[in-house]
Protein backbone atom coordinates (compact mmCIF):
# COMPACT_ATOMS: atom_id res chain seq x y z
CA UNK A 1 0.00 0.00 0.00
CA UNK A 2 1.29 3.48 -0.87
CA UNK A 3 1.96 6.17 1.72
CA UNK A 4 -1.13 8.07 0.57
CA UNK A 5 -3.31 4.97 0.81
CA UNK A 6 -2.02 4.24 4.31
CA UNK A 7 -2.75 7.82 5.40
CA UNK A 8 -6.28 7.58 3.97
CA UNK A 9 -7.12 4.26 5.67
CA UNK A 10 -5.44 4.77 9.04
CA UNK A 11 -8.13 7.08 10.57
CA UNK A 12 -10.75 4.34 10.06
CA UNK A 13 -8.46 1.77 11.72
CA UNK A 14 -7.46 4.07 14.61
CA UNK A 15 -11.03 5.21 15.37
CA UNK A 16 -12.22 1.58 15.24
CA UNK A 17 -9.50 0.45 17.66
CA UNK A 18 -10.04 3.35 20.09
CA UNK A 19 -13.83 2.94 20.32
CA UNK A 20 -13.45 -0.84 20.69
CA UNK A 21 -11.02 -0.55 23.61
CA UNK A 22 -12.68 2.44 25.37
CA UNK A 23 -14.59 0.34 27.99
CA UNK A 24 -11.29 -1.19 29.17
CA UNK A 25 -9.96 2.21 30.30
CA UNK A 26 -13.24 3.66 31.62
CA UNK A 27 -13.95 3.88 35.36
CA UNK A 28 -15.19 0.60 36.88
CA UNK A 29 -18.04 2.54 38.51
CA UNK A 30 -19.25 3.97 35.19
CA UNK A 31 -20.16 1.24 32.68
CA UNK A 32 -21.24 2.43 29.22
CA UNK A 33 -22.27 5.77 30.68
CA UNK A 34 -24.27 4.19 33.51
CA UNK A 35 -23.20 4.94 37.09
CA UNK A 36 -23.01 1.74 39.15
CA UNK A 37 -22.07 1.18 42.80
CA UNK A 38 -18.57 -0.29 43.23
CA UNK A 39 -19.93 -3.59 44.56
CA UNK A 40 -21.99 -4.02 41.36
CA UNK A 41 -19.08 -3.41 38.96
CA UNK A 42 -18.74 -7.17 38.47
CA UNK A 43 -22.45 -7.83 37.83
CA UNK A 44 -23.12 -10.54 35.18
CA UNK A 45 -24.97 -8.11 32.88
CA UNK A 46 -21.91 -5.82 32.76
CA UNK A 47 -19.51 -8.65 31.84
CA UNK A 48 -21.93 -9.92 29.20
CA UNK A 49 -22.45 -6.50 27.61
CA UNK A 50 -18.73 -5.69 27.62
CA UNK A 51 -17.89 -8.90 25.77
CA UNK A 52 -20.68 -8.30 23.25
CA UNK A 53 -19.47 -4.71 22.72
CA UNK A 54 -15.87 -5.83 22.10
CA UNK A 55 -16.93 -8.40 19.48
CA UNK A 56 -19.40 -6.11 17.73
CA UNK A 57 -17.08 -3.06 17.51
CA UNK A 58 -14.09 -5.22 16.48
CA UNK A 59 -16.16 -6.66 13.61
CA UNK A 60 -17.31 -3.15 12.62
CA UNK A 61 -13.70 -1.88 12.69
CA UNK A 62 -12.42 -4.76 10.53
CA UNK A 63 -15.26 -4.37 7.99
CA UNK A 64 -14.89 -0.58 7.73
CA UNK A 65 -11.09 -0.81 7.35
CA UNK A 66 -11.51 -3.44 4.61
CA UNK A 67 -13.99 -1.19 2.76
CA UNK A 68 -11.63 1.80 3.15
CA UNK A 69 -8.77 -0.25 1.64
CA UNK A 70 -10.98 -1.33 -1.27
CA UNK A 71 -12.26 2.17 -2.14
CA UNK A 72 -8.98 4.05 -1.68
CA UNK A 73 -8.17 3.78 -5.39
CA UNK A 74 -11.44 5.37 -6.48
CA UNK A 75 -12.46 9.01 -6.41
CA UNK A 76 -10.99 11.61 -4.12
CA UNK A 77 -8.96 11.41 -0.88
CA UNK A 78 -12.13 11.85 1.18
CA UNK A 79 -13.78 8.62 0.02
CA UNK A 80 -12.02 6.29 2.54
CA UNK A 81 -12.50 8.89 5.29
CA UNK A 82 -16.24 9.22 4.75
CA UNK A 83 -16.46 5.62 6.01
CA UNK A 84 -15.62 7.10 9.42
CA UNK A 85 -19.22 8.35 9.68
CA UNK A 86 -21.01 4.97 9.36
CA UNK A 87 -18.26 3.40 11.51
CA UNK A 88 -18.81 5.90 14.33
CA UNK A 89 -22.60 5.58 14.02
CA UNK A 90 -22.40 1.77 14.26
CA UNK A 91 -20.03 1.95 17.29
CA UNK A 92 -22.39 4.43 18.95
CA UNK A 93 -25.25 2.01 18.34
CA UNK A 94 -23.27 -0.77 20.12
CA UNK A 95 -22.62 1.62 23.03
CA UNK A 96 -26.32 2.46 23.36
CA UNK A 97 -27.39 -1.20 23.23
CA UNK A 98 -25.01 -2.04 26.10
CA UNK A 99 -26.04 1.09 28.01
CA UNK A 100 -29.75 0.37 27.71
CA UNK A 101 -29.39 -3.21 28.95
CA UNK A 102 -27.21 -2.31 31.95
CA UNK A 103 -29.47 0.63 32.90
CA UNK A 104 -32.54 -1.63 32.70
CA UNK A 105 -31.05 -4.16 35.17
CA UNK A 106 -29.76 -1.36 37.41
CA UNK A 107 -33.20 0.25 37.64
CA UNK A 108 -35.09 -3.02 37.97
CA UNK A 109 -32.87 -4.31 40.79
CA UNK A 110 -32.52 -0.89 42.50
CA UNK A 111 -28.72 -0.96 42.69
CA UNK A 112 -28.56 2.37 44.51
CA UNK A 113 -31.49 1.70 46.87
CA UNK A 114 -30.48 2.20 50.50
CA UNK A 115 -26.94 3.35 49.67
CA UNK A 116 -25.53 6.55 51.10
CA UNK A 117 -24.78 8.61 48.00
CA UNK A 118 -22.19 11.31 48.53
CA UNK A 119 -20.02 13.87 46.75
CA UNK A 120 -16.54 14.28 48.18
CA UNK A 121 -14.23 17.25 47.71
CA UNK A 122 -10.59 17.44 48.73
CA UNK A 123 -9.92 21.05 49.79
CA UNK A 124 -6.14 20.50 49.43
CA UNK A 125 -6.78 20.42 45.66
CA UNK A 126 -7.33 24.18 45.95
CA UNK A 127 -5.05 25.12 48.81
CA UNK A 128 -2.18 23.02 47.35
CA UNK A 129 -3.12 22.77 43.65
CA UNK A 130 -1.20 20.60 41.17
CA UNK A 131 1.32 22.63 39.21
CA UNK A 132 0.98 23.00 35.48
CA UNK A 133 4.15 21.46 33.93
CA UNK A 134 5.23 24.58 32.04
CA UNK A 135 8.62 23.01 31.14
CA UNK A 136 6.83 20.42 29.01
CA UNK A 137 5.77 23.26 26.69
CA UNK A 138 9.42 23.82 25.72
CA UNK A 139 9.53 21.11 22.95
CA UNK A 140 6.46 22.60 21.22
CA UNK A 141 7.90 26.12 21.47
CA UNK A 142 11.29 24.87 20.20
CA UNK A 143 9.63 23.25 17.14
CA UNK A 144 7.73 26.49 16.46
CA UNK A 145 10.97 28.49 16.72
CA UNK A 146 12.72 26.03 14.37
CA UNK A 147 9.83 26.33 11.88
CA UNK A 148 10.02 30.13 11.98
CA UNK A 149 13.80 29.99 11.46
CA UNK A 150 13.59 27.55 8.52
CA UNK A 151 10.74 29.54 6.97
CA UNK A 152 12.60 32.86 7.33
CA UNK A 153 15.72 31.37 5.72
CA UNK A 154 13.93 29.72 2.79
CA UNK A 155 11.18 32.29 2.11
CA UNK A 156 13.20 34.95 0.16
CA UNK A 157 14.57 32.34 -2.28
CA UNK A 158 11.20 30.67 -3.03
CA UNK A 159 9.21 31.37 -6.22
CA UNK A 160 5.99 33.39 -5.80
CA UNK A 161 3.86 30.24 -6.24
CA UNK A 162 4.66 26.78 -4.91
CA UNK A 163 3.51 23.36 -6.16
CA UNK A 164 2.40 21.60 -2.95
CA UNK A 165 2.65 17.87 -2.31
CA UNK A 166 -1.13 17.54 -2.78
CA UNK A 167 -0.84 18.81 -6.36
CA UNK A 168 -2.02 22.41 -5.82
CA UNK A 169 -0.25 25.59 -6.93
CA UNK A 170 -0.54 28.18 -4.15
CA UNK A 171 1.12 31.48 -3.11
CA UNK A 172 4.19 30.89 -0.95
CA UNK A 173 2.88 33.27 1.72
CA UNK A 174 -0.26 31.11 2.19
CA UNK A 175 1.76 27.94 2.90
CA UNK A 176 4.05 29.75 5.34
CA UNK A 177 1.19 31.46 7.20
CA UNK A 178 -0.84 28.25 7.45
CA UNK A 179 2.03 26.21 8.89
CA UNK A 180 2.82 28.75 11.60
CA UNK A 181 -0.90 29.37 12.33
CA UNK A 182 -1.49 25.61 12.54
CA UNK A 183 1.34 25.20 15.03
CA UNK A 184 0.04 28.11 17.09
CA UNK A 185 -3.42 26.54 17.04
CA UNK A 186 -2.25 23.10 18.22
CA UNK A 187 -0.01 24.52 20.96
CA UNK A 188 -2.59 27.06 22.18
CA UNK A 189 -5.50 24.60 22.15
CA UNK A 190 -3.62 21.78 23.92
CA UNK A 191 -2.06 23.99 26.57
CA UNK A 192 -5.20 26.14 27.01
CA UNK A 193 -7.44 23.12 27.50
CA UNK A 194 -5.01 21.56 29.97
CA UNK A 195 -4.90 24.83 31.94
CA UNK A 196 -8.71 24.79 32.18
CA UNK A 197 -8.65 21.12 33.19
CA UNK A 198 -6.05 21.87 35.90
CA UNK A 199 -8.57 24.29 37.41
CA UNK A 200 -11.51 21.90 37.12
CA UNK A 201 -12.53 19.44 39.81
CA UNK A 202 -10.79 16.11 40.29
CA UNK A 203 -12.65 12.85 39.80
CA UNK A 204 -12.86 11.58 43.38
CA UNK A 205 -14.23 8.14 44.22
CA UNK A 206 -16.57 8.61 47.19
CA UNK A 207 -15.79 5.09 48.46
CA UNK A 208 -12.04 5.74 48.45
CA UNK A 209 -11.60 9.53 48.43
CA UNK A 210 -8.06 10.03 49.76
CA UNK A 211 -6.37 7.43 47.56
CA UNK A 212 -8.41 8.36 44.48
CA UNK A 213 -7.37 12.02 44.89
CA UNK A 214 -3.71 10.98 44.91
CA UNK A 215 -4.28 8.78 41.86
CA UNK A 216 -5.99 11.65 40.05
CA UNK A 217 -3.03 13.95 40.77
CA UNK A 218 -0.67 11.45 39.11
CA UNK A 219 -3.12 10.93 36.24
CA UNK A 220 -3.41 14.67 35.57
CA UNK A 221 0.37 15.15 35.61
CA UNK A 222 1.01 12.24 33.23
CA UNK A 223 -1.81 13.13 30.82
CA UNK A 224 -0.79 16.83 30.73
CA UNK A 225 2.79 15.88 29.88
CA UNK A 226 1.58 13.45 27.21
CA UNK A 227 -0.74 16.04 25.63
CA UNK A 228 1.97 18.73 25.61
CA UNK A 229 4.29 16.18 23.95
CA UNK A 230 1.50 15.49 21.46
CA UNK A 231 1.33 19.23 20.72
CA UNK A 232 5.09 19.24 20.03
CA UNK A 233 4.73 16.18 17.75
CA UNK A 234 1.79 17.76 15.89
CA UNK A 235 3.91 20.91 15.38
CA UNK A 236 6.74 18.71 14.10
CA UNK A 237 4.32 17.02 11.67
CA UNK A 238 3.33 20.42 10.29
CA UNK A 239 6.99 21.39 9.92
CA UNK A 240 7.62 18.16 7.97
CA UNK A 241 4.60 18.93 5.76
CA UNK A 242 6.04 22.40 5.04
CA UNK A 243 9.63 21.25 4.37
CA UNK A 244 9.03 19.92 0.79
CA UNK A 245 6.94 23.02 -0.01
CA UNK A 246 9.82 25.16 1.20
CA UNK A 247 12.06 23.05 -1.03
CA UNK A 248 14.21 21.85 1.86
CA UNK A 249 14.02 18.22 0.67
CA UNK A 250 12.14 16.16 -1.92
CA UNK A 251 10.35 13.16 -0.45
CA UNK A 252 9.85 10.03 -2.54
CA UNK A 253 8.14 6.66 -2.04
CA UNK A 254 7.41 5.82 1.60
CA UNK A 255 9.18 9.08 2.57
CA UNK A 256 5.95 10.89 1.64
CA UNK A 257 4.40 9.41 4.79
CA UNK A 258 7.10 11.02 6.97
CA UNK A 259 4.90 13.99 8.10
CA UNK A 260 2.32 11.50 9.43
CA UNK A 261 4.93 9.79 11.63
CA UNK A 262 4.90 12.35 14.50
CA UNK A 263 1.07 12.24 14.62
CA UNK A 264 1.17 8.42 14.72
CA UNK A 265 3.81 8.44 17.48
CA UNK A 266 1.71 10.97 19.44
CA UNK A 267 -1.41 8.83 19.13
CA UNK A 268 0.49 5.72 20.26
CA UNK A 269 1.86 7.68 23.23
CA UNK A 270 -1.62 8.87 24.25
CA UNK A 271 -2.98 5.34 23.83
CA UNK A 272 -0.21 3.91 26.03
CA UNK A 273 -0.82 6.56 28.71
CA UNK A 274 -4.59 5.89 28.65
CA UNK A 275 -4.03 2.13 28.92
CA UNK A 276 -1.62 2.59 31.85
CA UNK A 277 -3.60 5.15 33.87
CA UNK A 278 -7.25 4.45 33.02
CA UNK A 279 -9.83 7.20 33.33
CA UNK A 280 -9.00 9.50 36.27
CA UNK A 281 -6.10 7.20 37.28
CA UNK A 282 -8.46 4.29 38.01
CA UNK A 283 -5.88 1.75 36.79
CA UNK A 284 -3.02 3.19 38.88
CA UNK A 285 -1.92 1.70 42.18
CA UNK A 286 -2.78 4.22 44.83
CA UNK A 287 -4.07 2.44 47.88
CA UNK A 288 -2.55 4.52 50.62
CA UNK A 289 -2.81 2.94 54.03
CA UNK A 290 -4.10 5.19 56.77
CA UNK A 291 -5.78 7.56 54.33
CA UNK A 292 -8.88 5.52 53.56
CA UNK A 293 -12.08 7.18 54.68
CA UNK A 294 -15.20 5.36 53.61
CA UNK A 295 -17.62 8.19 52.93
CA UNK A 296 -20.28 6.36 50.99
CA UNK A 297 -20.81 5.60 47.35
CA UNK A 298 -20.72 7.88 44.32
CA UNK A 299 -23.93 9.77 43.61
CA UNK A 300 -26.16 8.31 40.92
CA UNK A 301 -25.90 11.24 38.49
CA UNK A 302 -27.16 9.54 35.31
CA UNK A 303 -29.91 12.17 34.94
CA UNK A 304 -27.30 14.82 34.09
CA UNK A 305 -25.78 12.71 31.28
CA UNK A 306 -27.64 12.85 27.98
CA UNK A 307 -27.31 9.63 25.98
CA UNK A 308 -24.68 8.59 28.54
CA UNK A 309 -22.03 10.81 26.93
CA UNK A 310 -23.00 14.51 27.14
CA UNK A 311 -22.96 16.26 30.52
CA UNK A 312 -25.65 18.92 30.98
CA UNK A 313 -26.10 20.34 34.48
CA UNK A 314 -27.04 24.02 34.76
CA UNK A 315 -26.55 24.05 38.54
CA UNK A 316 -22.97 22.82 38.22
CA UNK A 317 -20.50 25.70 37.69
CA UNK A 318 -17.84 23.31 36.30
CA UNK A 319 -16.70 24.04 32.74
CA UNK A 320 -15.33 20.55 32.10
CA UNK A 321 -15.82 17.23 33.91
CA UNK A 322 -14.30 13.77 33.55
CA UNK A 323 -15.63 11.86 30.52
CA UNK A 324 -17.84 8.84 31.11
CA UNK A 325 -16.53 6.69 28.29
CA UNK A 326 -12.82 6.24 27.61
CA UNK A 327 -10.16 8.59 29.00
CA UNK A 328 -10.43 12.37 28.99
CA UNK A 329 -12.77 15.23 29.77
CA UNK A 330 -16.02 16.58 28.37
CA UNK A 331 -17.62 20.05 28.52
CA UNK A 332 -20.54 20.82 30.80
CA UNK A 333 -23.08 21.78 28.13
CA UNK A 334 -25.17 23.46 30.82
CA UNK A 335 -22.45 26.10 31.33
CA UNK A 336 -22.38 29.01 28.80
CA UNK A 337 -18.60 29.39 29.31
CA UNK A 338 -18.09 25.84 27.99
CA UNK A 339 -20.08 26.76 24.87
CA UNK A 340 -17.94 29.89 24.39
CA UNK A 341 -14.70 27.88 24.62
CA UNK A 342 -16.05 25.26 22.21
CA UNK A 343 -17.19 27.95 19.77
CA UNK A 344 -13.78 29.68 19.98
CA UNK A 345 -11.91 26.42 19.31
CA UNK A 346 -14.14 25.51 16.35
CA UNK A 347 -14.04 29.09 14.98
CA UNK A 348 -10.23 29.10 15.05
CA UNK A 349 -10.16 25.75 13.24
CA UNK A 350 -12.71 27.00 10.70
CA UNK A 351 -10.64 30.16 10.20
CA UNK A 352 -7.60 28.04 9.31
CA UNK A 353 -9.71 25.95 6.92
CA UNK A 354 -11.08 29.11 5.24
CA UNK A 355 -7.57 30.54 4.77
CA UNK A 356 -6.46 27.21 3.28
CA UNK A 357 -9.48 27.05 0.97
CA UNK A 358 -9.00 30.68 -0.14
CA UNK A 359 -5.37 29.92 -0.98
CA UNK A 360 -6.46 26.86 -2.96
CA UNK A 361 -4.83 24.26 -0.67
CA UNK B 1 -9.43 18.06 54.21
CA UNK B 2 -11.98 15.73 52.68
CA UNK B 3 -15.41 17.34 52.63
CA UNK B 4 -18.29 14.96 52.05
CA UNK B 5 -21.90 15.93 51.40
CA UNK B 6 -25.10 14.06 50.58
CA UNK B 7 -26.72 16.17 47.84
CA UNK B 8 -29.97 14.20 47.90
CA UNK B 9 -30.11 13.92 51.72
CA UNK B 10 -32.66 15.61 54.00
CA UNK B 11 -30.20 18.21 55.38
CA UNK B 12 -29.75 21.32 53.14
CA UNK B 13 -26.41 21.33 51.31
CA UNK B 14 -25.29 24.67 52.77
CA UNK B 15 -25.91 23.28 56.27
CA UNK B 16 -23.89 20.14 55.45
CA UNK B 17 -20.98 22.29 54.20
CA UNK B 18 -21.12 24.34 57.39
CA UNK B 19 -21.29 21.20 59.60
CA UNK B 20 -18.36 19.43 57.87
CA UNK B 21 -16.14 22.51 58.22
CA UNK B 22 -17.03 22.91 61.92
CA UNK B 23 -16.11 19.24 62.47
CA UNK B 24 -12.81 19.72 60.61
CA UNK B 25 -11.97 22.73 62.80
CA UNK B 26 -12.83 20.77 65.95
CA UNK B 27 -10.74 17.71 65.11
CA UNK B 28 -7.71 19.76 64.06
CA UNK B 29 -7.81 19.18 60.30
CA UNK B 30 -8.51 22.90 59.73
CA UNK B 31 -6.69 24.84 62.48
CA UNK B 32 -7.02 28.60 62.95
CA UNK B 33 -5.24 30.45 60.15
CA UNK B 34 -5.63 27.65 57.61
CA UNK B 35 -7.16 28.42 54.23
CA UNK B 36 -10.31 27.00 52.68
CA UNK B 37 -11.14 27.03 48.96
CA UNK B 38 -12.94 30.10 47.65
CA UNK B 39 -16.72 29.98 47.24
CA UNK B 40 -16.34 29.53 43.49
CA UNK B 41 -13.77 26.74 43.76
CA UNK B 42 -15.70 24.75 46.36
CA UNK B 43 -18.89 25.13 44.28
CA UNK B 44 -17.06 23.68 41.26
CA UNK B 45 -15.61 20.82 43.32
CA UNK B 46 -18.97 19.86 44.81
CA UNK B 47 -20.92 20.55 41.62
CA UNK B 48 -23.37 22.85 43.42
CA UNK B 49 -24.50 26.46 42.97
CA UNK B 50 -22.17 29.29 44.15
CA UNK B 51 -24.95 30.67 46.34
CA UNK B 52 -25.21 27.38 48.24
CA UNK B 53 -21.54 27.47 49.26
CA UNK B 54 -21.81 31.20 49.93
CA UNK B 55 -24.67 30.55 52.35
CA UNK B 56 -22.66 27.90 54.23
CA UNK B 57 -19.59 30.15 54.46
CA UNK B 58 -21.73 33.08 55.60
CA UNK B 59 -23.13 30.99 58.45
CA UNK B 60 -19.57 30.21 59.58
CA UNK B 61 -18.66 33.90 59.34
CA UNK B 62 -21.63 34.87 61.50
CA UNK B 63 -20.55 32.26 64.07
CA UNK B 64 -17.05 33.80 64.13
CA UNK B 65 -15.34 30.69 62.78
CA UNK B 66 -14.44 32.02 59.34
CA UNK B 67 -12.93 35.22 57.99
CA UNK B 68 -13.87 36.08 54.43
CA UNK B 69 -11.73 38.55 52.53
CA UNK B 70 -11.39 39.58 48.92
CA UNK B 71 -7.65 38.98 48.87
CA UNK B 72 -7.14 36.44 51.66
CA UNK B 73 -10.10 34.26 50.64
CA UNK B 74 -11.72 32.05 53.28
CA UNK B 75 -9.55 31.57 56.37
CA UNK B 76 -10.40 29.75 59.61
CA UNK B 77 -10.63 32.43 62.32
CA UNK B 78 -10.63 30.37 65.52
CA UNK B 79 -10.28 26.81 66.78
CA UNK B 80 -10.19 24.89 70.08
CA UNK B 81 -7.00 26.69 71.10
CA UNK B 82 -8.31 30.21 70.52
CA UNK B 83 -9.72 30.66 74.03
CA UNK B 84 -13.21 30.63 75.50
CA UNK B 85 -16.17 31.49 73.29
CA UNK B 86 -18.44 34.51 73.81
CA UNK B 87 -20.86 34.02 76.77
CA UNK B 88 -23.82 34.72 74.49
CA UNK B 89 -22.76 32.00 72.06
CA UNK B 90 -22.26 29.49 74.93
CA UNK B 91 -25.77 30.17 76.25
CA UNK B 92 -27.28 29.65 72.79
CA UNK B 93 -25.27 26.44 72.26
CA UNK B 94 -26.43 25.04 75.65
CA UNK B 95 -30.01 25.54 74.55
CA UNK B 96 -29.41 23.65 71.28
CA UNK B 97 -27.51 20.89 73.10
CA UNK B 98 -30.43 20.46 75.50
CA UNK B 99 -32.78 19.93 72.55
CA UNK B 100 -30.38 17.44 70.95
CA UNK B 101 -30.07 15.43 74.18
CA UNK B 102 -33.82 15.60 74.65
CA UNK B 103 -34.27 13.99 71.22
CA UNK B 104 -32.11 11.04 72.32
CA UNK B 105 -33.97 10.75 75.65
CA UNK B 106 -37.36 10.98 73.93
CA UNK B 107 -36.36 8.17 71.59
CA UNK B 108 -35.55 5.97 74.61
CA UNK B 109 -31.77 6.12 74.57
CA UNK B 110 -30.38 5.42 78.09
CA UNK B 111 -28.39 8.15 79.84
CA UNK B 112 -25.26 5.98 79.90
CA UNK B 113 -25.57 5.47 76.15
CA UNK B 114 -25.92 9.20 75.57
CA UNK B 115 -22.84 9.94 77.71
CA UNK B 116 -20.84 7.21 75.92
CA UNK B 117 -21.73 8.69 72.52
CA UNK B 118 -20.74 12.16 73.72
CA UNK B 119 -17.39 10.88 75.00
CA UNK B 120 -16.72 9.04 71.73
CA UNK B 121 -17.41 12.22 69.75
CA UNK B 122 -15.23 14.34 72.06
CA UNK B 123 -12.38 11.85 71.77
CA UNK B 124 -12.15 12.70 68.05
CA UNK B 125 -11.68 16.41 68.68
CA UNK B 126 -8.35 18.14 68.99
CA UNK B 127 -8.40 19.93 72.33
CA UNK B 128 -5.33 21.90 73.46
CA UNK B 129 -3.31 20.18 76.21
CA UNK B 130 -4.26 22.68 78.98
CA UNK B 131 -7.98 22.28 78.35
CA UNK B 132 -7.65 18.49 78.24
CA UNK B 133 -5.86 18.45 81.64
CA UNK B 134 -8.49 20.73 83.17
CA UNK B 135 -11.19 18.42 81.88
CA UNK B 136 -9.50 15.32 83.31
CA UNK B 137 -9.05 16.97 86.76
CA UNK B 138 -12.73 17.84 86.95
CA UNK B 139 -13.61 14.24 86.00
CA UNK B 140 -15.46 15.27 82.90
CA UNK B 141 -14.51 14.88 79.25
CA UNK B 142 -12.17 17.65 78.04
Amino acid sequence: MSAGGLAAVSPVLVVGALTCLAPAVSRPTVQFGVRVPRERAGAPVIGRERRAYYWRTAAIGVCCTAVAVLVRGYGSWWLPRIILLPELAADLGCFWVARRKIAAVKNADGWFAGLRQTIVSDTSWRTDPPRFPVRWLIPALAVMAATAAVGALRYPGLPAHIDTGSGHRVPKSAVSVLVVAGQLYFTAVYSGLMLIIHRSRPDIDAADPAASTLRYRRFLTVVTRALLTMAALADLGLLLIAMPDWQVYRPSGIGRALPALPFAVGLLLLGAVAARTGQGGSRLNGNVRGLALAAGTDRDDDRFWKAGLLYLNRDDPAIVVGARFGVGWTPNFGNPVAWLILAGTVAAWAGLAVIGAAAGI
Amino acid sequence: MLLSIEPDGPVPIYQQIRDRIVEAIADGRQPAGSALPSTRQLAVDLGVNFHTVNKGYDLLRQEGLLRLGRKSGAVVRRDAGSGLPDPGWAQDWTGRLRTLLAEAAAQGMPATGIVRECQAALADFDFPAAAAEAGNRSGSPP
